[in-house]
């Protein structure tokens, strides 16, 4: 059973966060109810004919450059021909002559190994209707109708699970982060094909696909199950034939859809209805630059920056998060990360916001970073800031007057404190005579404790050691 | 009765500005002709909407100044969206259906003033050449009640020559302005591909579909095209072209117009009493100072082959929406989705249709497509650059526009080759998207009219206006069909 080779490509449709449709200008938007964004086009109404959103043209071009793609920079669209009911027109309009961008490329990790993934193609098409089924009716929501989408198509360059799950973590990573799809499988705005076979020698297997498979591990299951499935078959001596088939969570087995017809069945010709377009050298350009450091340069460069690895880690989870540390990293790029993927992400988190529904500006975290380093607030006090900034907004230095955060670094005033705690704690100075280093700590907290949180906590520090350390207390 | 509707629009004009008529004598006037017509040139009028205009209009004195067709009704081809009233195609599958927006065109009938009373009989989804493939029955030739009116424009060609209004919009996928337009002896323009959206006409073949108008002359033709022009963005195939005033050059003489004649437009396949009268022309052209050459446009003769792959299989993905789902007919009590797509298909569309959707289905499938449709497209492309060529040295083309006359109901109902071959002539001008318009050049031995080809190089219709109102104004034919003959 060792002896085969799995060999897998991986097909994969993303919508693109255009404001609308791909072929008319209703909204590309799930908010509101069940056929709210439709019109005559969306509906293929008699007469009606299509628009080009050149938004997601756009799009589709950066997502090319970013797959490293040669770029057909003239354009035209076909028609894909089939009967469906989410399909009003009987026809997808998709690029089969000229995707916008072919023979690109994507690296990928697998155990600290790299290894290129090459794509076949990118191409824009549109996005079906939704078909809500029940017992003994069929209803569909022609909103889905038309949104524009993308399929990335790789070669058959992956021969294991985790090769196709990092493929699509990094495919998913780019895409977020050049801001071209929201890329979320469970909410069907990325949806996977999987293509598989397995041979014993150089040859390439009879392929089989697996079709919207619903997350990225079970893109990694629904390989492993098929690869199965095909050894087993051809260990008892069955042919595999080319189908579709479609995987089973619960009982991680693919199942048969139906055996693909022979050969071209869609009819495809060129849409009359779209003359041919030019992309500009300067729209191409102008493309280029508008595509943002992408996670792995930001790795690097957060990790120069002495950001430690799980606040990267966190950061370059969060987009949104992420370009905002990018706005006031250079203000302190390891305490604004701290502050950012500590108490700000749990704020979001906690209250399902965004960073831009906050009142949070790249000013407070300047001016909360300034505060620090003079050490005139405490940690304690940044805690119960940001709530407020991220709620309210308003100036650092106002509310932490309003709030009483002034912080007390006056020698005279912290001695009498220190002082004080340790006549009130003869216990504890014993201890630390003992060697016992616990004892500072409890002291630091009675000392910041009877400041109501005030007392600059590296003065105290000092003065404390000091104070103990002079021996004259007997 | 008083006859306004056989006065030519000008005359009509002139009687509306000095207010001796308003538009609703001519709305009544064409709604009395309809009723005592037995053309059957109509599929569904729209009294009420008509009316309702006249009122508007007369509000609208200001426009009654600024346009010449203020007030003139007008028949639309019934594949021509119109919002609230039914646009059926002539077919039981749209039977019922009522657009929820007007066609491009419309607004532009409306801009100007003009009154639609009607919508126009036609080929079952523009599907024919003789107007018999109608759900709704076949428009008759005013000439001829035992005759065609042609196809697939055969309501809008049997409507303005039988008096019942002085204008028609059309559709022209393969001479489908032009043919009809030749059988009932009336101007009609196809213009440039592109020059007129065609947001709103329901697509037969959408890279060959072309709306323009059917007249009593050639003026009026101009006029209607100088109201229709003007890019849509909704449209991306619609030209940018800046719009210009057709009427500019009628009048003027044709000295020095050069023009072409290709070999295989005066070939056998042409009746010998049309290419007669085709040559009598070339004669006057000739004393009038323009030069006329016999020339070779390569690919002429596979022309109908083309139209057959192109249209067919553009048509069979263009009818596809119709499944019984959104709009249109509906099949009772479907057993499945696969029953409900196949009965109300079966049953929605006619036989002529239905054989298109299977014929263009068939072409495009699998290797057909390389064999026929790739290979079509290649051909076309060709007979594209011959025309180019051609009107490298010529102003103009002209050639006979069909091959015979107005023929028998009933014949090439069962022979669809034949039908097709009547286009052989027109064809060529959709393929290489250039402007064709039908002039009358006289009658044939059974009294049926004749016309001329002209066709121009791509947005020169100016040009073609020019040498169609020369020919118009030396012949002096007259194309007034005998009263009472249509009744």
């Amino acid at each position: 059973m060792n002896n085969y080779q799995k060999t897998i490509g991986i097909e994969v449709h993303c919508e693109l966060k255009t404001k609308t449709k791909m072929f008319s200008d209703t909204l590309n938007s799930y908010e509101g109810s069940e056929n709210s964004h439709i019109n005559t086009i969306d509906l293929a109404y008699p007469g009606t004919l299509p628009l080009i959103n050149h938004g997601a043209v756009q799009l589709a071009l950066k997502a090319a450059l970013l797959f490293h793609c040669d770029i057909n920079k003239t354009m035209s669209f076909d028609r894909k021909n089939y009967f469906y009911p989410d399909l009003p027109k009987g026809y997808q309009i998709t690029q089969a002559r000229t995707p916008i961008g072919i023979n690109g490329y994507v690296m990928i990790e697998v155990q600290g190994e790299k290894k290129k993934v090459r794509i076949h193609d990118i191409h824009i098409e549109e996005d079906t209707a939704k078909s809500i089924h029940q017992v003994d009716k069929s209803y569909l929501d022609f909103n889905r109708s038309g949104v524009p989408l993308i399929e990335i198509v790789t070669e058959p360059d992956m021969h294991t699970e985790e090769e196709a799950m990092a493929y699509l973590h990094k495919l998913r990573e780019l895409l977020v982060y050049a801001d071209i799809s929201d890329c979320k499988m469970e909410e069907g705005s990325m949806r996977c094909d999987v293509n598989v076979s397995v041979s014993m020698n150089e040859q390439l297997g009879v392929r089989t696909e697996t079709k919207n498979i619903g997350s990225i591990s079970s893109v990694g299951k629904a390989i492993k199950a098929e690869a199965k499935r095909q050894i087993e078959a051809l260990e008892n001596g069955e042919k595999i034939v080319e189908e579709t088939r479609r995987f089973d969570e619960k009982d991680e087995k693919t199942i048969l859809m139906r055996v693909k017809e022979t050969g071209n069945d869609y009819r495809y010709f060129p849409e009359p209805n779209i003359p041919e377009f030019t992309l500009t050298e300067e729209e191409i350009e102008e493309v280029k630059q508008s595509i943002p450091k992408m996670p792995d340069a930001l790795r690097e460069e957060y990790h120069e920056l002495n950001v430690n690895e799980n606040n990267i880690k966190t950061l370059i989870a969060h987009r949104e998060l992420c370009s905002f540390f990018e706005q006031v990293k250079e203000y302190d790029s390891v305490i604004t990360s701290n502050l950012l993927t500590g108490d700000v992400l749990s704020y979001l988190n906690k209250n399902n916001l965004k960073i831009k529904d906050i009142k949070l500006t790249k000013e407070h975290m300047r001016d909360i970073v300034q505060k620090i380093h003079d050490q005139e607030i405490s940690s304690k006090q940044v805690k119960k800031l940001l709530p407020i900034l991220m709620e309210k907004g308003g100036q650092v230095a106002i509310l932490m007057n309003e709030l009483g955060m002034v912080q007390i670094s006056d020698d005279h005033a912290l001695q009498q404190l220190v002082d004080q705690v340790i006549a009130d704690n003869p216990a504890s100075v014993e201890d630390f005579k003992n060697g016992k280093d616990r004892a500072i700590k409890y002291l630091m907290g009675q000392i910041m404790k009877a400041s109501r949180g005030q007392a600059n906590p590296v003065s105290v520090n000092r003065l404390l050691l000091d104070t103990l350390n002079k021996g004259d207390l007997n | 009765m008083n006859n306004y509707l056989d006065l030519t629009i000008t005359e009509l004009h002139d009687l509306l500005l000095s207010e001796k008529i308003t538009p609703k004598d001519l709305v009544d006037e064409a709604f009395e002709r309809i009723e005592k017509s037995s053309l059957n040139a109509f599929i569904t009028l729209d009294k009420e909407g008509a009316y309702r205009r006249c009122d508007e209009l007369e509000k609208n004195k200001e426009l009654m100044k600024e346009s010449l067709l203020y007030g003139i009704p007008i028949a639309i081809k019934d594949n021509i969206n119109t919002k609230g009233v039914r646009t059926t195609c002539a077919s039981h599958m749209l039977e019922n259906f009522v657009p929820v927006e007007d066609a491009f065109v419309m607004n532009k009938v409306n801009d100007a003033g003009m009154i639609m009373i009607g919508k126009a009989n036609m080929d079952e989804f523009a599907m024919g050449s003789t107007s018999q493939t109608s759900y709704f029955g076949t428009p008759k030739n005013p000439w001829d009640l035992s005759r065609i009116a042609g196809g697939s424009s055969g309501g809008s060609a049997s409507c303005v020559a039988g008096g019942l209004c002085p204008i028609a919009l059309g559709s022209d996928t393969g001479g489908s302005i032009r043919q009809p337009s030749s059988y009932c002896g009336l101007v009609g323009m196809k213009p440039t591909y592109g020059r007129i959206s065609r947001r709103g006409l329901i697509a037969f073949a959408s890279s060959l579909d072309q709306i323009g108008s059917m007249t009593r002359n050639v003026y009026e033709n101009a006029l209607v095209l100088n109201a229709l022009v003007g890019h849509d963005e909704l449209d991306l195939t619609s030209s940018k072209h800046e719009t210009e005033d057709f009427t500019r050059f009628i009048g003027k003489d044709i000295q020095g117009l050069k023009i072409a004649v290709p070999n295989y437009f005066m070939s056998d396949i042409v009746d010998a009493e049309i290419k007669e009268k085709v040559l009598e022309t070339i004669e006057l052209l000739k004393r009038n100072g323009a030069t006329v050459d016999y020339i070779d446009i390569e690919h002429l003769e596979h022309a109908v082959t083309l139209y057959q792959i192109i249209a067919m299989g553009e048509a069979s993905s263009n009818l596809a929406r119709f499944d019984g789902i959104r709009f249109g007919y509906s099949c009772e009590n479907p057993t499945s989705v696969d029953d409900l797509y196949s009965r109300s298909r079966a049953e929605g569309f006619g036989k002529e249709v239905k054989r298109r959707i299977m014929v263009g289905s068939y072409l495009l499938s699998g290797d057909y497509a390389t064999e026929y449709y790739t290979k079509a497209l290649q051909i076309r492309n060709h007979m594209k650059k011959s025309f180019d060529q051609a009107f490298q040295k010529y102003d103009l083309i002209i050639g006979p526009t069909t091959t015979t006359c107005a023929y028998p109901l009933g014949e090439g109902v069962d022979d669809p080759r034949k039908t097709f071959l009547d286009d052989v002539l027109v064809i060529p001008v959709n393929m290489a998207g250039l402007p064709g318009v039908n002039v009358p050049i006289g009658f044939n031995h059974t009294h049926m009219p004749i016309g001329l080809h002209i066709i121009g190089n791509r947005f020169e219709e100016a040009k073609m206006y020019q040498l169609a109102s020369f020919i118009e104004k030396e012949l002096q034919l007259d194309l007034k069909v005998k009263e009472g003959n249509h009744e």
